[in-house]
């Protein structure tokens, strides 16, 4: 049986100060998964609770939380189902909600 | 149980939830009050709530803009927070999403270790084990009218919730716009109690639901009566809330959001009215009113309030309080970031902080 494990993309998380507490005060933690969505769910796994903190109950991602492939902001790819390679990063930062906060 | 921070028994305690974060101010003779910002800073906390059951547990709703809400507890006075095993989250299937808690309410004296807390969408969550975890009630998740609630303009929250010390079993709760609920089973079904509350913005003013209710307490000595502050007026419940009388009486208007009692002079209400559409107080005098026979006559309490033609101060439903010291003291709380502070049941009031962010609540504890 092949070793299918072996072939799942792990990639480079990088957490906002707001949220570094939740993953031991690390600025950078390792995940694995296709999409962004199974990386969450990696993250979920590891840390408890993860998810709550960037996507709704319903699933998709909170309103101000922006999640960068690289440099391209995932809603402007295929959103939490945008394909990930090995070796690719992740930066999650509130976004700029302007003056209405 | 961490506590750095110390308080002698007797210290008058004030939670003032914010529009960025949590404030705690305390005195030992409600004269000097000291200050001090708790560590959650910038985010919207709706309420706060000291528990003192078993131990002193701070419990504040965290609605946060970014990252989530949490209702979040602290054992020292608001330095280091924690979050619950299992928080108040919707279950996926539901296409519900936690949106705003807006109220948290230790239970009875009866039942140590039992919070409450209300959240928008129009939910109850209940926590046995202090916080810890907490369940939705189900029945009135699932109530055959649920599809024709309609919120308000804060959303769709329930804000209010009154555990009837008297009684295990009855509860009431108060939705945005949906009105008065009440449970006689301990949760396990509910009815409306919104007889003769007006909905002036509805074709039918006296509807079975959809008032648009601010804000009720209960008598802490006659527990079948209620007072409620609604947008549409200002009522009285002698049953339960089987049906309401209007009390607005002298009051310059029906609109006000909070409203609270002297607990030693029950019959003395507090309440807070606003112009409709402004939102803020009528005429250029800030006031409170105070009536002593249980509403219909009022009188002005404003010695040290402000007054000017640049005085627009609004209160939020949560935004008044009264302690338990006798006489009883009255805090009020305004959405331009002043606190007021009466020790005399309103006689006389001091400007006790300024500048704070917009408050949305204000709790009293006086620290056994």
């Amino acid at each position: 049986m092949a070793d299918t494990t072996a072939s799942v993309p792990v990639v480079r998380v990088a957490f906002p100060g707001a949220l570094r507490q939740k993953v031991g005060n690390k600025a950078i933690v390792m995940a694995v998964g296709h999409t962004v969505r199974e990386v969450i769910d990696d993250l979920e796994q590891a840390y408890p609770g993860m998810r709550f903190h960037l996507c709704f109950e319903t699933g998709e991602l909170r309103t101000f939380v922006n999640i960068f492939l690289n440099a391209e902001n995932i809603r402007y790819l295929q959103g939490l189902d945008t394909p990930l390679v090995h070796g690719a990063t992740l930066h999650i930062f509130p976004s700029v909600a302007g003056g209405s906060l | 149980m961490a506590q750095h921070l110390i308080y002698p028994s007797g210290t008058v305690v004030l939670l003032v939830g914010t529009k960025k974060g949590l404030f705690l101010l305390s005195s030992k003779d409600r004269e000097k009050w000291e200050i001090q910002a708790t560590t959650l800073k910038n985010s919207r906390i709706f309420f706060a709530a000291l528990d003192q059951r078993q131990g002193m547990r701070l419990f504040a709703a965290d609605n946060g803009d970014f990252f989530g809400t949490f209702l979040r507890y602290s054992d020292d006075f608001g330095e280091t927070w924690q979050e619950p095993r299992q928080g108040i989250q919707f279950a996926e299937d539901s296409g519900l999403k936690l949106t705003n808690i807006w109220v948290i309410e230790p239970g009875r004296s009866t039942e140590p270790g039992t919070i409450y807390a209300g959240v928008d969408p129009a939910s109850l969550w209940v926590s046995h084990d202090d916080g810890e975890t907490w369940q939705i009630n189900e029945a009135l998740a699932t109530h055959p009218t649920r599809t024709q609630w309609n919120p308000g303009a804060g959303g769709l929250c329930l804000h209010t919730i009154v555990a009837d010390p008297t009684n295990p079993d009855r509860m009431w709760i108060g939705i945005s716009a949906v009105g008065c609920m009440r449970t006689d089973d301990n949760g396990k079904s509910w009815v409306f109690a919104n007889k003769n509350t007006r909905a002036s913005f509805l074709p039918d003013i006296y509807p079975e639901f959809g008032q648009c209710i601010h804000r009720f307490v209960q008598h802490p000595t006659q527990p079948d009566v209620l007072y409620q502050q609604n947008h549409c007026g200002i009522y009285k419940t002698t049953n339960a809330g089987n049906d309401w009388t209007d009390i607005q009486g002298n009051l310059p208007s029906e609109f006000g959001f909070p409203i609270a009692l002297d607990p030693h002079n029950p019959d003395t209400v507090f309440t807070i009215v606003e112009e409709p559409m402004g939102r803020f107080n009528t005429g250029d005098q800030f006031k409170v009113y105070r009536s002593q026979e249980g509403g219909n006559t009022w009188e002005l309490l404003t010695n040290g309030l402000p007054e000017g033609q640049g005085v627009k101060l609004g209160v939020l439903r949560h935004g008044m309080c009264t302690d338990t010291v006798d006489p009883c003291g009255v805090y009020v709380g305004t959405n331009t970031g002043q606190l007021f502070a009466s020790r005399d049941r309103g006689d006389s009031w001091n400007l006790i902080a300024d500048f704070l962010p917009s408050i949305y609540s204000v709790t009293a504890t006086v620290l056994s």
